[in-house]
């Protein structure tokens, strides 16, 4: 379990200001949820993290150590975004194994934790299905297996719940949290459904325009808004 | 049909369609209707060899299209340097524009008689001529492709699960875009095998060395318009398989 922190961070497109001096620090195992409007830079966050963009000012540290020279192969960072990006020509075994050939990994290590991992998102009867055949549900399941079988320091989710129908929503949020609480990775995930956000997070950092206005607990959140941002967040949820 | 207008666009619709059919199929009446004395021409040393020279030419544009244009390709699709569209217009769309014959006198000049590699009218030759306006088609089906694949942030994926260049191309890329570099060889080939203007300047039209199946279509149109029948039959009924082979590639599930 690694600690993420983010140092003055900003990154523009051009004339767009997508990250203005983001800092943010996580503690080791927290699931921390990033959440805010949509354009408001969250996307970009995970980007930068990832190591897919390169931050204009500031730092992504990670225990201590800045890795803004760390090219993403070499990061270990577990990513799932928001369509999932399951490789549609391998079935959901080959998916969850890529990340482990890739190192060379011993057939028997990579025969033991795919099974693991397909029994951790319980997928165990699907596996040699293609990502096609797959409800929305079991190709977030998949995506995360995929991303938690190589181990990664931090785990990094772009709106996982975003093509999750509502009648199955609770059950899939309900089995993500216990997913992540087994495998005991740092997460970094962006939700912008303050239900969500609430239900899920130890912590929740609250964006609005590529800053960072309040990050709290979602009891600290409920009884002191910082901002009428997260007021008005937080009153969406009780309508 | 009750306005004008419907009706002149109904007249130009069948007029272009009636002309590309005719222009198209139309050698297939002609080659019926004196079929005794074309067909033996079919199989007569002349089409045989230009035959074998434009077939195996075009398969060598083709291979070594796929060899330089699918890593122009990905550069066009994951580089990140200036002027890329610029470059992308002169190396993809120019060559389908540009007239061949100026690019077969340019060949010449190069690698004819007065340079000191002289392989004009060579079937070496050939090959070099058909290149250039044929390989643009493999580059452009790559091209999309691999943005395609790009688009959709799979190439991120495969980095952050510790995926080097060399896998992400050779697990990812190529086997995601199978059928388009597939599609983009049946269409470098097919070019490759109607290119008439480089390849007669700078290669000549030598039987049995240089001579293709357009340009011995051209050299006898007039003097055995049998055996020019039969090439043209010959070329058509090659070029209509690769399309059809091409449509059921791209047709298939991905
Ligand atoms: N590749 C890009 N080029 C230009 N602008 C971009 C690009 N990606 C995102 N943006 C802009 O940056 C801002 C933040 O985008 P993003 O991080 O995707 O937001 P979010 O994920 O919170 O919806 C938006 O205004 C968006 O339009
Ligand atoms: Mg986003």
């Amino acid at each position: 379990m690694k600690i993420l922190r983010l140092e003055n961070v900003c990154k523009s497109y051009g004339e767009t200001r997508a990250l203005d001096m983001v800092n943010l620090e996580t503690t080791a195992g927290e699931f921390m949820v990033v959440m805010g409007p949509s354009g408001c830079g969250k996307t970009t966050l995970l980007l930068v993290i990832l190591g897919a963009l390169q931050p204009d000012e500031g730092h992504v540290i990670i225990d201590g150590e800045a890795v803004d020279d760390l090219p993403m192969e070499s990061r270990g960072m577990g990513y799932v975004p928001q369509d999932f990006g399951l490789f549609p020509h391998m079935n959901v075994r080959q998916n969850i194994s890529f990340g482990l050939e890739v190192k060379n990994t011993p057939r028997e290590v990579i025969d033991q934790t795919v099974k693991r991992m397909l029994s951790l998102v319980q997928l165990s009867q699907h596996s040699e299905r293609r990502p096609s055949e797959l409800s929305g549900g079991e190709k977030q399941r998949v995506a995360l297996a995929r991303a938690l079988a190589t181990n990664p320091s931090l785990l990094l989710l772009d709106e996982p719940l975003s093509s999750i129908d509502e009648a199955t929503k609770t059950h899939v949020r309900e089995s993500l949290k216990k997913i992540l609480k087994e495998a005991g990775a740092t997460t970094i995930c962006v939700l912008h459904n303050p239900e969500d956000a609430f239900a899920l997070g130890d912590r929740i950092a609250v964006m609005n325009k590529g800053r960072i206005i309040q990050v709290g607990t979602p009891q600290e959140l409920l009884e002191e808004p910082r901002d009428s941002i997260v007021k008005k967040l937080i009153a969406t949820m009780y309508v | 049909m009750k306005d004008k207008i419907s009706l002149l666009f109904a007249v130009g619709a069948l007029a272009f369609a009636g002309f590309m059919l005719a222009s198209g199929f139309y050698i297939y009446l002609i080659a019926c209707t004196s079929w005794k004395e074309v067909a033996p021409q079919f199989l007569s040393g002349r089409v045989l060899g230009a035959l074998f020279i434009s077939v195996s030419s075009s398969f060598i544009v083709g291979i070594l299209a796929l060899v330089a244009g699918v890593p122009f390709a990905y550069f066009l699709a994951y580089g990140d340097f200036r002027f890329k569209s610029t470059l992308e217009t002169l190396m993809v769309d120019l060559p389908q524009t540009f007239p061949p014959v100026t690019v077969g006198l340019v060949y010449l000049i190069l690698l004819g008689s007065r340079s000191p590699v002289n392989i004009a009218f060579t079937f070496t030759a050939v090959v070099i001529a058909k290149f250039y306006v044929s390989s643009p088609f493999m580059v452009g089906f790559a091209a999309r492709r691999f943005r395609e694949v790009k688009a959709r942030g799979l190439d991120l994926i495969a980095r952050s699960l510790g995926a080097d260049t060399r896998q992400l191309l050779f697990r990812i890329i190529i086997p995601l875009s199978r059928r388009d570099l597939l599609a983009g060889f049946s269409l470098t080939w097919a070019r490759a095998m109607g290119e008439l203007g480089a390849t007669m300047v700078f290669a000549g039209i030598i039987p049995w060395r240089t001579e293709v199946i357009p340009t011995l279509v051209y050299s006898v149109s007039q003097t055995e318009p049998n055996t020019a029948i039969a090439a043209a039959v010959v070329a058509e009924t090659l070029s209509i398989a690769a399309l059809i082979s091409l449509r059921r590639g791209v047709r298939e599930k991905r």
